[in-house]
């Protein structure tokens, strides 16, 4: 099988904790108006990609911090 | 009877020896999709398949405690070992280093299950203290049982049943 991911274990942790942050600061309430709804959302995004270990943009641009 | 082993101790060519019996229900769930990957093998590896009942004598050499058990040898010595009933997957990954060499990688990382399990913790707590939104935590959930879904007999047995209705 063809090994999707691209992202090295601290790109991953980067991800997971930004994705956690910005859902806290989203769905807690900290940041409320257009922001907090914004940030509600987008945090779901660097929490899929880093749990999956693959990103699509690297994917487009051929970047990996994965070591082949 | 003529001991089944001795053969393939003697077979050059990699071998994968199932250990099975009829009243193994593991065992039948776990065949259609061990047929099909010996099909995609064959010429490369050989399949035997040994019914524990009539070989006892097999899993005592072997030191096969359960079945189904799927040991896996090249030439004449045992490389690798797989025991219960696996996925279709497993099982082509199982072939694969046989044949190979290279141990077959199983199943998710330790790295990815605390990753896993730390954020959907994380996700679910933010859900039940800051939000008390039932959806973050129903997502948390799901994120925390993917770490571990691999090793919940439930979803196995569910799963594979899915998977041969698909097939057909």
């Amino acid at each position: 099988m063809k090994d999707f991911a691209n992202q090295a274990s601290w790109d991953r942790v980067l991800r997971v904790l930004m994705g956690v942050v910005l859902l806290f600061l989203g769905w807690g309430g900290a940041v409320s108006g257009v922001w907090g709804e914004v940030f509600k959302y987008l945090g779901f995004v660097p929490l899929l990609t880093g749990l999956l270990g693959f990103c699509p943009i690297y994917y487009v641009l051929k970047i990996r911090t994965k070591q082949a | 009877m003529a001991d089944p082993l001795q053969k393939v101790l003697s077979n050059p060519k990699p071998v994968i020896v199932d250990l099975w019996a009829p009243w193994c229900t593991p065992c039948k769930m776990m065949a259609p999709a061990f047929e099909r990957v010996g099909k995609q093998y064959q010429g490369q590896v050989d399949v035997v398949k040994i019914n524990a009942d009539e070989h006892p004598e097999v899993l005592r050499e072997l030191k096969v405690m359960g079945i189904p058990t799927m040991v896996g040898f090249s030439g004449g010595k045992e490389v690798a070992r797989r025991v219960g009933m696996q996925p279709e997957a497993e099982i082509a990954a199982f072939f694969e280093s046989v044949l190979t060499g290279i141990p077959a990688e199983k199943g998710l990382s330790a790295f990815t299950r605390l990753l896993r399990l730390a954020s959907g913790l994380a996700v679910a707590a933010i859900g039940w203290f800051s939000a008390q939104s039932w959806i973050l935590m129903v997502i948390g959930g799901i994120v925390m049982f993917s770490a571990v879904y691999d090793r919940c007999p439930v979803y196995k047995a569910i799963s594979g049943r899915i998977k041969e209705m698909l097939k057909g």
